[in-house]
């Protein structure tokens, strides 16, 4: 198997509780190194529960817990030995609304370098450069590096939280509605951006936009009541849905 | 008339009668004392039976008290917010100190006054001093400080702190590197606040820390000091109508010293809303 197609992150048999009730059921996939897997669905089905129990974030929320299996490179995250700060820098986040940190542009970024020990000045500035470039926003900002986070528009600070993200070198980022805050150009931006990051990092969104998924998306998740209903390739799956909630949640008919 | 128009009447005469008053008290002490300034009168000491020199111990006295008391307040302050907010949770322990902490805000300044009489200056040994008295002033802002931070730190977004979890922060550096920046002109305004509390404290103060008349300044925290409030109180209380003009500018001073207090923290508050 290539390196694009061995599958990075394998869910299995995995349920998810909130004290008593189960967010996700049974829920079993595959995500493809390299590739962009869009999690779909109606509100309150799991999507954002599945994704943020891959890198454990919904660990800080109080009674929740797990059954079955997330591996990731082929360790389960969720044995007793793994060190969350490794893991979750090899697994980075960019959550709904963005979340500048309270400095500069550039100490948002040399953040996470900076908690991971890195202290050489011109290895950072390194760092923070190559950061921004990839996240389309270095030419925005290259003069400003440290100005406020908070100066910069809501389009533009999502950007940052993906350089940011970025900058502890993960191999997978997840995506949790990044742009369900952002106005339909920032939105495109975005989307242009996902698709060329896609190059070298795998990228699992959750998105209320169907229509993003479908542009976006090379495989693609549809789940409902925290069942995952359907997945596989994102071009079938619109062209002819096996099951018949997909079909009707991709005709508008349940969401 | 209208029931709507008759109610916005009373609103308004409510708030502008709210108004006058504040405005009465400003321009009375303000005004009835602000015509003693001098040079002399922030140089000097009072001589001649108070009728003549200045208040300068007793500015100093109330600055050392105020930096002091915010040394011992502002750490335990923080910790305190800082414990309840992220590592309390629902526990016993948070849930009193909680408790704890409310009813403290709601303790005469008296009581606080005597507590810190028989604690820090006859069981500790301190006597009247200048360590006693900031020691029992920290004690009555501690409330305020704690229970911001407690509160500031809790109103910051989820997604802000679980944006720092996964970058792969530690708790300690969430809590410091991110949360604090985040809460921090919250818990400025606390502490200035806190700040313009104490210097304007007079019970606890007098129980505790001040002298009536010093020639010297304190050389250590042991000795007494003499304070603002302290200072008008016993100029008002024991001494003759020559005097009173002390008492008067000292007033005037101390309302002007807090409200500048004030107004930074004001400043600080409406640029953090801008945000």
């Amino acid at each position: 198997m290539s390196d694009k197609l061995r599958p990075i992150i394998e869910v299995k048999n995995f349920y998810g509780y909130y004290g008593e009730k189960a967010g996700l059921k049974d829920v079993s996939f595959n995500f493809a190194s390299k590739k962009i897997t869009a999690i779909i669905g109606p509100s309150g089905c799991g999507k954002s529960t599945l994704l943020r129990s891959i890198n454990r974030m919904n660990d800080e929320i109080p009674g929740y817990h797990t059954e079955g299996d997330i591996l990731y490179e082929g360790k389960n995250v969720y044995d007793s030995d793994v060190d969350l700060t490794i893991m979750r820098k090899k697994v980075g986040m960019v959550f709904q609304k963005p979340t500048p940190f309270p400095m500069s542009i550039y100490d948002n970024i040399a953040f996470g370098p900076r908690i991971h020990g890195l202290r050489n000045k011109n290895k950072l500035e390194e760092i923070v450069e190559n950061s921004l470039k990839q996240a389309s926003l270095w030419d925005e900002v290259k003069d400003e590096l440290h100005k406020s986070a908070y100066s910069l528009s809501g389009g533009q600070q999502q950007r940052l939280c993906i350089a940011r993200a970025l900058a502890v070198d993960p191999e997978v980022i997840l995506l949790d509605e990044p742009t369900s805050a952002l106005d339909p150009i920032a939105t495109q931006n975005i989307e242009v951006l996902l698709e060329e990051l896609s190059e070298n990092y795998t990228i699992i969104i959750v998105t209320h936009n169907l229509a993003q998924a479908v542009r976006i998306s090379d495989y693609m998740l549809f789940m409902y009541r925290g069942e995952l209903i359907e997945s596989g390739e994102t071009s079938m799956i619109v062209k002819q849905p096996e099951n018949k909630l997909t079909e009707q949640y991709l005709n508008g008919k349940i969401g | 008339m209208k029931k709507d128009t008759v109610i916005s009447y009373i609103f308004r005469i409510v708030s502008y009668f709210i108004f006058a008053i504040v405005m009465l008290i400003f321009i009375l002490t303000i005004g009835s004392g602000i015509g003693y300034f001098s040079w002399d009168f922030f140089t000097q000491a009072p001589s001649n039976g108070m009728t003549a020199g200045g208040i300068l111990p007793a500015i100093l006295g109330s600055l050392a008290v105020l930096v002091l008391s915010l040394v011992f307040a502002i750490p335990v302050g923080m910790f305190t917010g800082i414990y309840l907010a992220e590592y309390g949770g629902r526990t016993v322990i948070a849930q009193l100190l909680m408790t704890a902490i409310t009813s403290l805000a709601g303790v005469p300044s008296v009581v606080f006054g005597l507590f810190g009489l028989s604690l820090f200056c006859i069981t500790f040994g301190f006597r009247t001093s200048l360590l006693a008295g900031s020691l029992t002033l920290s004690i009555m802002t501690l409330p305020v400080i704690a229970s911001t931070v407690n509160e500031a730190l809790k109103a910051i977004p989820r997604t802000v702190r679980e944006s720092a979890y996964a970058l792969g922060a530690k708790k300690t550096e969430v809590i410091f590197k991110v949360l604090i920046p985040y809460a921090k002109s919250r818990i400025l305004t606390a502490i200035l606040i806190g700040g313009g509390r104490v210097i304007g404290e007079t019970a606890p103060i007098l129980l505790t820390g001040a002298i009536f008349f010093s020639t010297t300044l304190p050389t250590s925290v042991m000795d007494p000091v003499m304070t603002l409030p302290s200072h008008i109180y016993y100029i008002s209380m024991a001494y003759g109508e020559n005097a009173q003009w002390m008492a008067k500018g000292a007033s005037a001073f101390l309302m002007i010293f807090v409200l500048v207090i004030y107004a930074i923290a004001f400043r600080i508050r409406r640029k953090m809303n801008e945000r």
